[in-house]
């Protein structure tokens, strides 16, 4: 008797935390299938070739469209990548690779990881203060902001995430390349470009991507840095559009058709988000195909 | 006269299994055939119970090793990793042109000895030596020595086999790529000899472009053994290179040691005795650091001048 209703209260207590778990699973996917569902029963309506191909027109009931945020976010991740990745993956073999007692590889991991969790709006600040105002000043022209000065604060959040995930990856190749190219007579470089990086070139993409994933939804970044633009430009040494900008505007502005395109905008964003994601996953299974056997 | 179908196919499971070949070890009852006065004591293992004290027994060195042309010289040779004290003043000539294996109960340090003539070792943190390793009459230890180079002159093949993660040609040849050599035509005979001399080339001549992950342990303990003797290395190092694989496989490996070893100086690790015996001329036995007895491989396990050497040949001790 008592045997048995231990028994029956243990599976009870199963059930139910079952149950709770499993709750909070649809939970959290029905709210991000509301939000998904919503944003595209909002935002496609919104979407036209005009969306895609148009500049703003400056008439609020009829304002155009997107294409020059559009090619902004391109560009401003660009070249915010072609710094931040170099940089990145440097920073991040410096790290793996390198003894620490005289390469002082622990204070600079945790300088890293406090970079990381700087909040974005304080990486705006900061481009304001040691980009744009020294250049207006340098230059003695206004206000310098710029899509230079946006891609420098987007490359600043860029090369901690890229530095840690290149080291992390880095770790996971087997100590037994770096010792079989050493052994045939490679140099440290050698055997970190040839060997080493390759073999953890699918973990380092996706470490890559993530960072250009998270770089291309920030918007406080660019407040006072690109300022945003409501031209056709590719030229960065002017103020420079992105699309998170002008959402920002659009949402927060009065006019109803501005509303729309905001809505039509962060659906573009979130495709495009979900594209960076997909090639991640594809990388990292191709990845996980070409190390079988090691 | 109908023959059934099933009489002319041989059962499919009745693939040939080849036997590693049985090595005659001596009987358990011969008489030792020397036993020093270091027996004297009266302990079983009296060479052993030196080393276990912490002392370093002058080994046993057959004059028939002493004699061959040597192409490395270990002389007095310690190592320690930090405080450890892993090698103890080890001297052994190994010789030129000849398989030469070491052996001994697994921590003996034989993997250190191995990777102390390409100087491996020195990536390890705290590693201090001392004495002296010579490679052709140059101390490999001596001040100023280019290490690139000196590794460029010897092959490495590891316990796990480690081929790099790109295709088969770019492994073989990779000695090469890192010494700038970009000619294709230089590439692909050094290629095809290397995979020759390794017993491979049948079986990959077909998918050289194709990644090495995807071969067999077997096949890429050989593809190992191609990328370091592409290069023609002055001695190949071997440590342990059939642990990790399958009786059929390391009965392969065995042939191909055989068969580089007509080419080339052969330096092998193996805790196993039976593989010692069948594939080398010269056995090093090794205990915690010290080198114990050193001669002809038929001599040390026929004829070991020491009985914790036969004890341990024959698996009674270690
Ligand atoms: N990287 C290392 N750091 C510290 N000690 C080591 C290292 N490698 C080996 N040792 C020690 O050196 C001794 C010899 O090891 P090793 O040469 O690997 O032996 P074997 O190859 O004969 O099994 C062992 O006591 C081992 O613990
Ligand atoms: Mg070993």
């Amino acid at each position: 008797m008592a045997g048995s209703f231990a028994e029956f209260r243990r599976r009870t207590f199963s059930s139910i935390m079952f149950g709770l778990c499993a709750a909070g699973s649809a939970l959290i996917i029905s709210i991000l299938l509301l939000v998904i569902g919503y944003l595209a029963w909002i935002g496609v309506s919104s979407l036209s070739w005009e969306f895609l191909a148009a500049v703003p027109t400056g008439d609020v009931a009829n304002p155009g469209g997107m294409r020059h945020a559009i090619d902004g976010t391109i560009i401003l991740v660009g070249l915010a990548s072609a710094v931040g990745v170099p940089l990145g993956v440097l920073a991040g073999i410096y790290l793996s690779e390198y003894p620490s007692e005289y390469a002082a590889t622990g204070p600079l991991r945790f300088i890293a990881d406090v970079l990381t969790g700087v909040p974005s709006i304080v990486v705006g600040i900061l481009g304001y203060e040691l980009v744009v105002v020294p250049v207006s000043r340098w230059t003695d022209s206004a206000v310098s902001f710029s899509g230079y000065a946006g891609a420098a604060a987007l490359a600043f959040i860029m090369i901690p995430i890229v530095a840690r995930t290149t080291e992390e990856m880095l770790r996971l190749v087997p100590q037994s390349y770096r010792e079989g190219s050493l052994a045939l007579g490679a140099t440290r470089a050698q055997t970190i470009f040839r060997v080493v990086l390759p073999g953890a070139f699918g973990g380092v993409a996706t470490g890559i991507m993530l960072a250009m994933g998270r770089i291309a939804g920030e918007t406080a970044p660019l407040l006072f840095t690109a300022l945003g633009s409501r031209l056709l430009t590719h030229n960065p040494a002017e103020p420079f559009p992105s699309l998170t900008l002008q959402i920002y505007t659009y949402a927060t502005g009065p006019y109803p058709e501005q509303k729309r395109l905001a809505w039509a905008g962060i659906l573009v964003l979130l495709a495009m988000l979900f594209v960076v994601n997909l090639s991640i996953r594809l990388i990292a299974a191709r990845h996980a195909r070409t190390r079988v056997g090691t | 006269m109908p023959v059934s179908p099933l009489m002319t196919q041989p059962p499919t499971s009745a693939k040939p299994q080849p036997e590693p070949p049985q090595v005659e070890l001596p009987a358990r009852k011969r008489p030792i055939a020397s036993v020093g006065p270091a027996n004297a004591s009266g302990g079983q293992y009296p060479v052993i119970d030196a080393i276990k004290r912490g002392e370093t027994p002058e080994p046993r060195r057959h004059e028939s090793v002493m004699g061959v042309p040597s192409i490395l010289e270990v002389r007095d040779f310690q190592l320690w990793y930090g405080q450890n004290k892993a090698l103890h003043g080890v001297t052994m000539p190994i010789a030129e042109g000849k398989i030469t294996s070491i052996i001994g109960p697994s921590g003996c340090g034989k993997s250190t000895l191995l990777r102390s003539v390409n100087r491996l070792n020195d990536l390890v943190d705290g590693v201090r030596t001392a004495g002296s390793i010579s490679l052709k009459g140059e101390d490999v230890y001596a001040r100023g020595v280019d290490v690139i180079s000196l590794r460029k002159r010897l092959g490495m093949v590891f316990q796990k086999p480690n081929p790099f993660p790109m295709s088969i040609f770019e492994n073989v040849v990779y000695a090469l790529r890192i010494s700038g050599e970009r000619r294709k035509s230089v590439l692909e005979a050094a290629c095809e000899k290397a995979l020759r001399q390794a017993a491979l080339w049948d079986e990959v001549k077909d998918r050289l472009k194709s990644s090495a992950m995807g071969m067999s342990g077997g096949q890429q303990q050989r593809l190992c053994i191609a990328r370091a003797i592409v290069c023609e290395p002055q001695v190949l190092l071997l440590d342990e290179p059939c642990s990790a694989l399958d009786p059929i496989a390391t009965l392969r490996i065995e042939e191909l040691i055989l068969e580089i070893g007509q080419r080339y100086t052969v330096l092998i690790v193996t805790h196993n005795m039976q593989q010692a015996a069948r594939v080398s001329d010269f056995t090093a036995f090794m205990y915690l650091g010290r080198l114990v007895e050193y001669g002809r491989t038929a001599d040390i396990f026929q004829l070991p001048r020491l009985r914790e050497t036969e004890d341990y040949v024959t698996g009674r001790f270690g």
